[in-house]
């Protein structure tokens, strides 16, 4: 473990070295140095510019994710579950889950207009599927050995349910969840991007246009922030419920 | 408490043994066995009666019918201890999913104490061959599980789950996961969870296979001993030959598939049986070398 930070640690120094050196030698607006970069990140930061419009990202982020944790989670365990179900939907999720979801931008700016509700829209749209698939598969891979026992010993179809499947299955839907919040990151920066230009999509956007590469580099190492601190924190989620499972891995 | 045969086996000093086979019962035989049918009917507890399976196999697109079962009849008296043993496919790990009743009987029925199983009942616990045990639970709430499963409160599953890991030598093991133990560990565990529900009778689908030879040996020593004195019904499916004289009161040898009862064999060895002495015993090495043969016949006719 110590020698795996060590490792990160010695990766993000000799780039951030490499950044700034390339930077100050080429001597262009187009690569900033690291050191420039911070600055603007600073004064961003220092003005409240940068968390005003973070808080309202992650706001749709967090009410656009939670919409698809629990529609993806439920409709994925009802597709594991039953045979009829899954044969009902599995075609549309399997579609949906490689097409770009880009292009329902357009859709969702006639169906909800150029408010928030789109962008929550694009966001679960971006995560929903892979948790559908996730969940579903986990729910298919429960070592039928554990239900033959569990039947045995009298269980009902509820109990097989709520004490087999669903924990058999944590470990698969933590993975989907991972997954999906890595995804709905992209989609909160796509909808800002491409619907109405606020939070951290306006910000990209705005000084993409105007060349002011420091403060764009800034909110994108922002962004990149945001997406590595919420896998970790759905990470951390993850070992706490299915320790067990982590710990078989280990051996 | 009743004898089992076996304790009142043949004198002990006789040179050379008789193997006593008893009488295959099948439908069609069973009007010449009237006699000894009414007594094991008013004796025996599991009483199964010409029971047939099919299964479907689908390979290519091409659905063919494959025979696991054909015509098995047994009884088996209450506290008995019976193995059934025979080549890998001869259906008899599906036999004991329908005395427990996970599966249903094509045709022919068993009944358990003159009722027929349709359902898994409190009065059955199996002993599952891959242990079965849930990974995320320790040794104690796996045991617990099957106490859950009657309703019991959470003090009483404590307790009894607690009692019976002391009875399998886990009680310091309470708090471990399935993964930090032993196959043989595990399977103690196995045992425990079936045990704490106090079934009448246990089913134990080759329960030691998955284990190592020492191990294996240690296992069927202490499950005698928690059978001598718990004295329940023990229906042991196994394919190891000394396993099966060494445990048993009566051996059932079937037939590959289709499976049927080749034949079924009392087991003349005093109980309680010490491994070291038994396995030294000429009636222990004839039983074993005998079913061997008959394995090996049942093989060839087939």
């Amino acid at each position: 473990m110590s020698s795996r930070v060590g490792t990160n640690v010695l990766s993000f120094l000799s780039l951030a070295v490499l950044w700034e050196v390339a930077g100050r030698a080429m001597n262009s607006t187009l690569i900033p140095p690291l050191s420039q970069i911070g600055a603007a990140w600073w004064k961003l930061l220092s003005s409240g510019k940068l968390l005003a419009n973070l808080s309202m990202s992650l706001t749709t982020l967090a009410i656009g994710f939670s919409l698809a944790m629990l529609f993806g989670i439920v409709l994925g365990l009802l597709m594991g579950r039953f045979r009829a179900v899954e044969h009902f939907f599995d075609l549309y999720v399997n579609a949906l889950m490689s097409a770009p979801s880009t292009a329902f931008v357009p859709v969702f700016i006639l169906w909800f207009g150029l408010g928030v509700e789109s962008r929550i829209a694009v966001v679960f749209l971006f995560a929903v599927f892979v948790i559908i698939i996730n969940t579903m598969t986990g729910v298919k891979q429960v070592d039928t050995v554990l239900v033959e026992m569990a039947r045995s010993f009298g269980a009902r179809e509820r109990e097989i349910f709520f004490k087999i499947m669903l924990p058999a299955a944590l470990p698969a839907i933590m993975a989907g969840l991972r997954l999906g919040i890595g995804r709905a990151v992209k989609g909160m920066v796509t909808g800002e991007m491409l619907l109405t230009l606020t939070g951290i999509g306006a910000m990209i956007m705005q000084y993409g246009s105007s060349f002011a590469t420091d403060a764009l580099f800034a909110v994108i190492l922002t962004v990149l922030m945001v997406a590595l601190l919420t896998m970790k924190a759905v990470h951390w989620i993850d070992r706490r419920l299915t320790g067990w499972k982590a710990e078989i891995a280990v051996e | 408490m009743r004898q089992s045969p076996a304790n009142e086996g043949p004198v002990q000093n006789v040179q050379t043994v008789q193997i006593v086979r008893q009488p295959v019962r099948s439908s069609n035989a069973l009007n010449e066995l009237n006699v000894s049918n009414k007594w094991n009917e008013s004796n025996s507890l599991v009483e199964i009666q010409a029971v047939s399976k099919s299964f479907h196999k689908t390979v290519k697109e091409q659905t063919t019918e494959v025979r696991a079962l054909a015509d098995v009849s047994l009884s088996i008296r209450e506290n008995e201890f019976v193995s059934i043993i025979g080549p890998s496919g001869c259906g008899k790990t599906t036999l004991l999913k329908m005395i427990d009743g996970l599966i249903p009987c094509d045709s022919g029925k068993i009944l358990i104490d003159g009722k027929q199983v349709t359902a898994p009942g409190p009065d059955r616990a199996v002993v599952f061959q891959a242990f079965a045990l849930l990974p995320w639970r320790t040794v104690l709430a796996n045991v617990e599980f099957s106490l859950e499963l009657r309703r019991l409160p959470k003090e009483d599953r404590t307790k009894t789950a607690r009692d019976y890991l002391r009875r399998v030598g886990l009680a310091d093991f309470e708090n471990h996961y399935p993964h930090e133990l032993s196959g043989g560990m595990q399977q103690r565990a196995g045992l425990a969870r079936a045990l704490a529900v106090n079934p009448s009778i246990l089913l134990m689908d080759e329960p030691f296979g998955a284990v190592d030879a020492q191990t294996r040996q240690l296992l069927q020593e202490e499950l005698l001993e928690l059978w001598q004195r718990e004295r329940k019904t023990v229906i042991f499916i196994t394919h190891s030959m000394d396993e099966a004289v060494y445990l048993s009161d009566r051996v059932v040898v079937m037939t590959p598939r289709p499976g049927k009862v080749a034949e079924i064999l009392d087991v003349p060895l005093r109980r309680p049986r010490v491994s070291e002495e038994v396995r030294r015993d000429a009636k222990f090495v004839d039983l074993t070398n005998y079913i061997w043969e008959s394995l090996k016949k049942a093989m060839e006719n087939h």
